[in-house]
C-alpha cells in the first residue's frame, strides 16, 4: 500500500506541476520515488508540523496542490487546529496523509499510535476522510483526493496485509464497496486494515455480506441505511476508537434512518498498555479475527440474533 | 489618492468599536501606522482582493483587525454600513481576522497561525517566480507561540526574500507586559540570529517605518526580512496608551467622545 501511495504521488507530480509533497521529516525511503522523479516537488518542512500545515494552506491559496505527510499521531492530531482554521475553513485543496494509523507503530508506544484521528476530524466541516483497505483502494483514494480539490485526510494503516479486492475498485465519494456479497441477518462494514479481519471473522457466519468503507466522511447514508434494512445486525470493524469513527457514523445513520442492531468493534476507551508486535497489540485490543468472532457472538447472544438464523 | 491618515484610521476604529461595543481597541491602535505605511506605500494590490498577482498583507495578530478594517474601508473594499453595523447580527465582519472577508488573507485569533500561511504564500510566489511580496504583521505576545519560530526557521531555510515580517512590539500581551509574562528579550537580535535581515524602528514614526520597509525590500541577500516596530498599545488616545485594560474595555458615550476629540484635529 505504501508503494501504491508513492507511485500515485509520483504520477500526480509528473502530470500536475501544482502538486507538492511536504513532510515533517518523516517517511524514510517512502519518498525515494518522488525525490528521484521530481526532486523539486519534495519539501522537508523539518520537525515542525504546525508550520508545515500553515505553509500548505498558503501554498494552496497561491495555486498549489500540497500533499502533507506525517505519522497519523502528528498529522492530523497534533495539527488539528491548523487543519480546522487554516485549511478547512477556506476549503483549500490540501491532502493530508496520516501514516501508521492504529497500532502500526506497536513497539513505539502511545505517542506513535493513532486511534482517535478520525473522531477528531469527523466534526471538522469541509474535510473528506478516506481510509483505504489495500493498495488498489489507496490508488483510487489518492486519485479521488486530488480530484476533489478540497481538504482530504487520507488514513494509511497497516500496509502489507494484501489485497481485499479481486479487481481494482472505483471509489465514489462516500460509497461503500461490497467485498463479499451475502444475505442473512449479519452484515459487516469495515475500513482500512480491518476489512481483511472482517472477511476472516465473517467466515464464522457463512453467507454474511462484507463491505469496505474507504470513505468515512462523507459516508453515503442511503447506502448504509439500505444495508441496515437488509440485515438484523450490522457489525462495524475499525482499527480506531469505537467513539467517533466508522462505528459511530454507521450507528448515527442507523438510528436516524433504519434502526437495526449495530455492533461497533474497535478500540475500547483505553490506551495500549504493553509493548509488542502489531499482531500482539491487535490481540490486546480484541481486534484479531478470533477476538472479533467472540465479540460478535456475544453481541448476537445479547440481542437475541442467533447464528442459527444465518 | 488614499491618504491612510492615522488619526482618521483611529477614528474609524473608534466608530466601529463604539457601534459594536467591542474590545481589542489597544492592539488595533498600536498597528495603525504600520498598516498605514504598508497600504499607502508598499502593497501592490492590483485589481483588488481577488487579484492573484496582488501582494499579501497577513494579519497574524488578528486581534488588531479593526485597524485593517479601517484600511479596507479607506480602500473602498468595506462600506460605511460595514463599519457602522459592526457586530450586528448577520453581518460579515468578525472580531478577529477572518479569511472569508475579501482583503483579509488569514483567519487569526488563535495565535501563531497567520505567519505560517504567509510563509506559504511567499513560498508559492517564489516557486511561481512572481514578484509578489508578503507582509506579515505579528504581535510580540503572539511570539510566545512555538509555531512562530517554526515559521521563522522555515522562511530562513527556504530563503524567502519576498517575506517581510513586521512585529508589532507593543510590549503587552493579554495578562500583562511581555516582560512580566514571558520575556522575549531582543526580537530583532533573535530574528537576525535566525537568518533574517532584521531592523528596529519606531512603530509610530511613519517616515522611519517607511525607511525600514524600504531598506528591507532593498536588501539584496536571499533571506527574509523583519522590522521590529516598537509601538505603544492604545497609541493615539492619552487614557488608552500603555493601559492594558483597553484590550478588554468597551467604550462608553463619554470615553468615546473624549477619544474622538483627541483624534480630531
Amino acid at each position: 500500500m505504501r508503494d501504491a501511495f508513492s507511485n500515485a504521488l509520483v504520477r500526480a507530480a509528473r502530470t500536475d506541476d501544482r502538486v507538492l509533497l511536504l513532510t515533517g521529516d518523516h517517511g524514510y525511503a517512502l519518498f525515494d520515488g518522488i525525490r528521484s522523479a521530481c526532486p523539486d516537488r519534495y519539501l522537508n518542512a523539518g520537525v515542525a508540523e504546525q508550520n508545515m500545515v500553515g505553509v500548505a494552506a498558503g501554498l494552496a491559496k497561491g495555486g498549489f496542490r500540497p500533499v502533507v505527510y506525517g505519522l497519523g499521531a502528528f498529522v492530523p492530531v497534533r495539527v488539528l487546529e491548523q487543519i480546522k482554521i487554516d485549511v478547512c475553513y477556506e476549503n483549500l485543496p490540501v491532502v493530508f496523509v496520516g501514516d501508521g494509523a492504529g497500532f502500526v507503530y506497536s513497539h513505539l508506544g502511545t505517542s506513535h499510535q493513532s486511534t482517535e484521528d478520525v473522531a477528531a476530524l469527523r466534526a471538522v466541516p469541509e474535510l473528506v476522510i478516506l481510509s483505504p483497505a489495500d493498495a488498489a483502494e489507496m490508488t483510487a483514494c489518492f486519485e479521488l483526493a486530488l480530484c476533489l480539490a478540497r481538504p482530504v485526510y487520507l488514513r494509511m494503516g497497516k500496509a502489507d496485509l494484501g489485497a481485499v479486492h479481486a479487481t481494482p475498485p472505483t471509489i465514489p465519494l462516500g460509497g461503500i464497496l461490497p467485498v463479499r456479497p451475502g444475505g442473512g441477518p449479519v452484515a459487516w462494514i469495515a475500513t482500512g486494515s480491518m476489512v481483511r479481519t472482517a472477511l476472516a471473522a465473517a467466515e464464522r457466519w457463512p453467507g454474511s455480506a462484507v463491505y469496505s468503507a474507504p470513505c468515512l466522511k462523507p459516508l453515503d447514508a442511503d447506502a448504509v441505511a439500505a444495508v441496515c434494512r437488509r440485515h438484523r445486525v450490522v457489525v462495524t470493524v475499525e482499527e480506531h476508537s469505537v467513539f467517533g469513527g466508522l462505528g459511530g457514523a454507521v450507528a448515527e445513520i442507523a438510528a436516524e434512518r433504519a434502526p437495526t442492531w449495530v455492533c461497533r468493534v474497535g478500540v475500547a476507551d483505553r490506551f495500549s498498555k504493553y509493548c509488542g508486535t502489531y499482531q500482539y497489540l491487535l490481540g490486546e485490543h480484541g481486534l484479531d479475527a478470533a477476538a472479533v468472532v467472540e465479540r460478535v457472538e456475544a453481541f448476537l447472544g445479547q440481542v437475541g440474533a442467533t447464528a442459527r438464523a444465518a | 489618492m488614499k491618504t491612510f491618515d492615522p488619526a482618521a484610521l483611529r477614528r474609524t476604529i473608534l466608530r466601529m468599536a463604539y457601534a459594536g461595543s467591542t474590545v481589542h481597541i489597544g492592539c488595533a491602535f498600536s498597528i495603525v501606522e504600520i498598516l498605514a505605511v504598508l497600504y499607502r506605500s508598499h502593497l501592490r494590490l492590483g485589481a483588488g482582493p481577488a487579484d492573484p498577482t496582488r501582494d499579501y498583507l497577513v494579519l497574524s495578530k488578528g486581534h488588531g483587525v479593526m485597524a485593517q478594517y479601517a484600511c479596507l474601508h479607506e480602500l473602498g473594499w468595506l462600506t460605511d454600513a460595514d463599519i457602522d453595523r459592526y457586530f450586528a447580527d448577520g453581518t460579515r465582519l468578525k472580531g478577529l481576522s477572518d479569511a472569508h472577508v475579501p482583503g483579509l488573507e488569514v483567519t487569526s485569533g488563535s495565535l501563531g497561525h497567520g505567519l505560517s500561511v504567509g510563509v506559504g504564500l511567499a513560498l508559492a510566489a517564489q516557486r511561481k517566480g512572481t514578484s509578489q511580496r508578503c507582509f506579515a504583521v505579528v504581535g510580540d505576545g503572539e511570539s510566545n507561540e512555538g509555531s512562530i519560530w517554526e515559521a521563522v526557521l522555515f522562511a530562513a531555510h527556504y530563503r524567502l526574500s519576498n517575506l517581510v515580517l513586521v512585529v508589532d512590539a507593543n510590549g503587552f500581551q493579554a495578562m500583562g507586559t511581555t516582560a512580566e509574562v514571558m520575556d522575549l528579550g531582543s526580537l530583532s537580535a533573535k530574528l537576525a540570529a535566525f537568518g533574517f535581515h532584521a531592523q528596529d524602528a519606531d512603530g509610530h514614526d511613519e517616515a522611519a517605518l517607511d525607511a525600514a520597509v524600504r531598506a528591507a525590500l532593498a536588501d539584496p541577500a536571499p533571506r527574509p526580512k523583519a522590522v521590529v516596530a516598537h509601538t505603544v498599545k492604545g497609541k493615539g488616545v492619552s487614557f488608552m496608551e500603555n493601559d492594558n485594560r483597553w484590550h478588554y474595555t468597551r467604550l462608553t458615550a463619554d470615553t468615546h467622545a473624549r477619544a474622538v476629540r483627541e483624534l480630531t484635529p
